[in-house]
């Protein structure tokens, strides 16, 4: 049996699953204090289960979002070996910074070297500052990372009790500014989300749980919990992750479709191309800043059934925010909730009050109820569908550095639209046929959160890269520097290496990975030439576990 | 094109990472491997000031409409051709449609070497990317004069040859001395056709002039040259060979001093060409040209082994006569007279031997330009491609009517297009008419005849 927790804005949602087949839902108000949330939500689906038959669980918080947006942690400096290149006054990372010398260049060979002297002298200000958390990001750090280590040893050996993230670890990407702002987040929100971590872990061995725990990450992937602390900021933005998996697990398979999240104030968009959901080519924004954390492409539009609406001028427009429920349900204002009781769309709510609030609307504009609701549905659907419109566009355009890859691209149109949420199910067919697609709420869509938590599958990656003439291979995700043979070493061998790595990575996970399950994401190869002659090669390589869902739902068995 | 400065620079970054001229041709997939890591690494594509487009297609038209390819333009290109050039075409668009401030194609294949006529591949190019995204803001957008500054340490020779008889667009290349490179052209003496007298300039570089040198061929020659002919639209053809680290130019310009040039410049638009020093230049260069760009901080752009270079007094006392004996030419452009050699009663004509390094073979070319009072007259060129002993693809008579032609010129171009259809000694007669925007070619061997239009 696997359950799935999701831990939202207003509500906490949990399921029970059993070989695809829905046992137990649960919906509860999200409290201050989220493992309360988990813990109530967890209780009512394992009710009448005996807690043996559990083998897994999975979560989806908001914690690490919290822990950000409430600024929630102790100060952190920043210790950078940016070297030459972009201007240094144009970096702005809202935080101390310290600039230390070195440099290292693109290929992974020193150009200038640290200097100890500086490096000492930084500490004592920091020290006598107060800072105890420092992030060390050095540029092109994940070609060789050897300054962040040596700057870390000095800082272990002075102030060993100095909590330290080094930046090629938390951003092994080929980004400097992302990979700064990564690490800073991650060194801010460790101590706190271990502390929540080992609650948990306390709670459910209280509860004599013993069912492998996960969490939810914003690429829909799941990490075992306990190792979850080690890249605390890719937990972040899983909610829309849980929807959207769950959506995947409700529909067919290699479905093109876009689902809709309607919430109270703001309704989340994602695409699912091919049956897989569409991850940002680049990583997650995270409070304005940008970082490397791997993300699905989702677009929020600031409407929902809660949003509150105005008449400005001769205008009818909404704004983001929530004074309560809708009119017709003894809210304050006029919603889209209103909108669509008296279109009949919904049966929520009393239909006298929800006229009463279309017509304060629409009566000065001289429209009646119905037309002032169906004026208000076109405003919300336009809304939608012009960012749904834009999501596309944007995936056409993003660039691409092969010819095939741009010869390859090509228009692509989802066939469906799934919606989930609470305010679905009035607005999704509108939606859908101004798309020209099917619209489609499936059976468990106020869960479908819930549900995509439960069903989401653990990934592992490694990235290997060779540099034959230089006679090395490393690996991103750990800093790992190993030799190779610069004449015997080739392709093969190169993904031979990776794959395995990622073997003793899931290993170390507890976590089952058969050869067969690992895909070749990127894989890139040149041959260097220097003068007329090949003097080496450069491989480039990624390899994860393969992305989808544990288990398909099966529909209709309530 | 002198834009407020709260729009972006358009980037369009296009490594062709999966094509190459031969595995260890200079022109192969590792060349923009390093750039990449080092933008990609810095962060640019993210920065405020920046956009980064996904290039397009350019189409057969656009190319037929500026370069005659013999046969056709689908033998002369491949995909990675067109993506280039497609690149510079829509970031033009962009630029002048005021939607952003400037931009920079940096993207491969290259194309200043590539002339009027194309049999193939010499230095590296085979169609003109800048002249053909030139003569697209022509057709398209009703740009009427464009400067073209080519600072490739190669002459850009292919430019050059196409834009030689127009007076609307402004050619200046600075380079290494072609007794000593190649193509082995681009000399001071070489001022454009009887009817765009000094719209073509050349500045040939003695062997290791610095950025000293060429800033002050900039401040003194170049600018004062761009405000006297009002440009509506400046081209730079971004070659990165002048830096001390090339391994096929001999000149010791830096990345701070390309940086510079380019801020001065202003170049509405600049597309990379040359720059083989893949490692040690291309990085830092780039940077250094999208920060400039950009209007960003290019100071802490530097090589890991960065020295100062210093030129002769000699140098540079050369370099301070030959511009003000080219700023005198400029001033008597409109003075000049035709030599009346060139005149054979109503063309001017010229004969030229056009070598194509890369593929090894000569082409001959004879061509006429009609003299008209009213107009700078149609082109007629007559092409063969010489294999040697004697073996030859056959004639191809191409036939080029400007912008600005007179009715009288495009009609006589048209019957001249008929009449050498039914004469049967050419195999190819090709007609753009750039005022109606329509090509027209015909092939003698089948009869056949096409035709595109914008």
């Amino acid at each position: 049996m696997y359950v799935g927790v999701d831990v939202g804005g207003t509500f906490t949602d949990a399921v029970l699953l059993h070989n695809g087949q829905i046992l137990t839902t649960a919906k509860i108000p999200t409290k201050t204090d989220l493992l309360e949330s988990i813990l109530e939500a967890l209780d009512i689906v394992l009710q009448d289960v005996d807690i043996r038959d559990l083998k897994r669980i999975v979560f989806s918080t908001t914690v690490i979002t919290n822990l950000i947006a409430g600024q929630k942690y102790d100060k952190v400096a920043l210790l950078l070996i940016p070297g030459p290149g972009l201007s240094h006054k144009l970096y702005d990372f809202k935080t101390e910074v310290c600039i230390l010398s070195g440099a290292i260049d693109y290929r992974g060979r020193e150009i200038v070297s640290l200097n100890e002297k500086e490096i000492e002298e930084t500490l004592t200000r920091l020290a006598t500052k107060g800072f105890k958390k420092v992030g060390i990001i050095g540029k092109f750090s994940p070609r060789n990372s050897s300054h962040e280590k040596q700057v870390a040893e000095i800082i272990k050996e002075k102030y060993p009790d100095w909590q330290v993230e080094l930046g090629f670890q938390a951003g092994p990407q080929l980004n400097f500014p992302r990979r700064v702002v990564t690490t800073f987040l991650t060194c801010a929100t460790r101590e706190p989300y271990s502390n929540f971590v080992n609650s948990v872990r306390q709670a459910l061995a209280k509860r004599e749980i013993t069912a492998e725990v996960f969490i939810l990450k914003a690429d829909t992937g799941t990490l075992p919990l306990k190792h979850s602390v080690e890249l605390p900021v890719e937990t972040i933005f899983s909610g829309p992750a849980a929807s959207t998996v769950g959506v995947q697990s409700l529909t067919s398979p290699d479905l093109t479709e876009v689902a809709i999240d309607i919430g109270g104030t703001t309704t989340d968009i994602s695409l699912i191309l091919n049956g897989q959901p569409l991850l940002s080519a680049k990583g997650a924004r995270v409070e304005g800043q940008l970082t490397q954390v791997r993300t699905l492409a989702v677009k929020s539009v600031p409407v929902g059934g809660d949003s509150i609406l105005e008449r400005v001028g001769d205008e009818i427009v909404f704004r983001p925010e929530r004074l309560g429920p809708a009119y017709c349900l003894g809210g304050p204002v006029p919603t889209p909730t209103d909108a669509l009781r008296v279109l009949d769309l919904t049966g929520l709510g009393d239909e006298g009050k929800a006229r009463e609030a279309m017509e304060s609307l629409g009566t000065p504009l001289g429209m009646s109820a119905v037309e002032t609701a169906e004026k208000v549905m076109s405003l919300v659907v336009k809304s939608i569908t012009a960012e749904v419109k834009k999501m596309f566009l944007e995936w056409e355009q993003e660039p691409a550095y092969r010819i095939w890859e741009l010869l390859q691209k090509r228009k692509v149109s989802p066939s469906i639209v799934v919606g989930v949420g609470g305010g679905s199910e009035g607005f999704i067919p509108r939606i859908a046929s101004e798309l020209g697609c099917q619209a489609i709420i499936p059976p468990y869509a106020p869960v479908a959160n819930a549900i995509g938590a439960a069903v989401a599958k653990p990934t592992l990656q490694i990235s290997l890269r060779a540099d034959t003439e230089q006679g090395y291979y490393h690996i991103r995700e750990d800093g790992f520097q190993g030799k190779i043979d610069r004449r015997s070493f080739n392709e093969g061998k190169a993904l031979e290496l990776a794959r395995e790595k990622l073997l003793d990575k899931a290993a170390e996970y507890g976590l089952e990975v058969s050869p067969e399950e690992i895909e070749v994401t990127h894989q890139e190869v040149f041959n260097m030439i220097r003068g007329w002659n090949t003097v080496g090669r450069l491989y480039d390589l990624t390899v994860q576990t393969s992305r989808g869902i544990a288990v398909p739902i099966k529909m209709g068995g309530k | 094109m002198r834009n407020s400065s709260d729009k972006k620079t358009g980037l369009i970054f296009f490594p062709a990472f999966d094509w190459a001229i031969s595995p260890t041709h200079p022109e192969r997939e590792e060349r923009l491997l390093y750039t990449r890591d080092q933008i990609f690494e810095e962060g640019i594509m993210d920065l405020p000031q920046i956009s980064e487009y996904v290039s397009v297609l350019a189409k057969t038209h656009d190319i037929a409409m500026t370069q005659f390819c013999v046969p056709r333009v689908e033998d002369r290109v491949t995909e990675a051709h067109l993506i280039a050039a497609g690149a510079a075409i829509l970031l033009a668009d962009e630029i002048v449609s005021g939607r952003l401030k400037n931009g920079f194609a940096l993207v491969r294949p290259p194309g200043h070497h590539a002339m009027r006529v194309v049999h193939g591949n010499r230095g590296f190019c085979n169609i003109n990317n800048e002249a053909i995204m030139v003569d697209y803001l022509r057709r398209r957008h009703g740009i009427k004069r464009v400067a073209i500054i080519d600072t490739d340490v190669h002459h850009g020779d292919g430019t050059q040859d196409i834009f030689w008889h127009d007076p609307d667009v402004l050619f200046i290349s600075f380079h290494q001395d072609g007794r000593t490179i190649f193509p082995g052209t681009g000399f001071a003496d070489e001022l454009g056709g009887p009817t765009a007298y000094a719209r073509t300039l050349n500045i040939p570089l003695p062997l290791g002039t610095t950025d000293e040198s060429m800033l002050y061929i900039l401040d003194n020659l170049i600018l004062p040259i761009l405000s006297d002919f009002k440009p509506d639209f400046i081209v730079n053809s971004a070659g990165q060979d002048n830096h001390y680290t090339d391994p096929l130019g001999s000149m010791k310009v830096t990345a701070q001093g390309y940086a510079r040039l380019t801020e001065k410049l202003r170049p509405d638009l600049a597309v990379l060409e040359g720059g083989y020093a893949i490692e040690t230049a291309l990085p830092y260069v780039n940077m250094g040209i999208i920060l400039a760009l950009a209007g960003l901080d290019y100071s802490y752009v530097r090589e890991p082994d960065l020295q100062t270079f210093r030129e002769s007094s000699d140098l540079t006392g050369y370099i301070h006569r030959m511009v003000n004996s080219l700023l005198q030419q400029w001033e008597k452009r409109d003075q000049a007279l035709p030599n009346p050699k060139l005149i054979k009663g109503n063309y001017y004509e010229r004969v030229k031997r056009i070598f194509y390094d890369t593929d090894g073979f000569i082409e001959e070319q004879v061509e006429k330009l009609r003299i008209c009072d009213n107009c700078p007259g149609y082109l007629a060129i007559d092409t063969e491609v010489n294999h040697g002993y004697g073996l030859s693809d056959g004639k191809a008579l191409c036939i080029s009517v400007p912008f600005t032609a007179c009715s009288s010129c495009r009609k006589e171009a048209a019957s001249f297009y008929e009449e050498a259809k039914k004469r049967k000694n050419y195999r190819q007669v090709y007609l753009q008419d750039k005022p109606s925007d329509v090509f027209l070619g015909y092939n003698s061997v089948n009869g056949q005849e096409w035709r595109s239009e914008g």
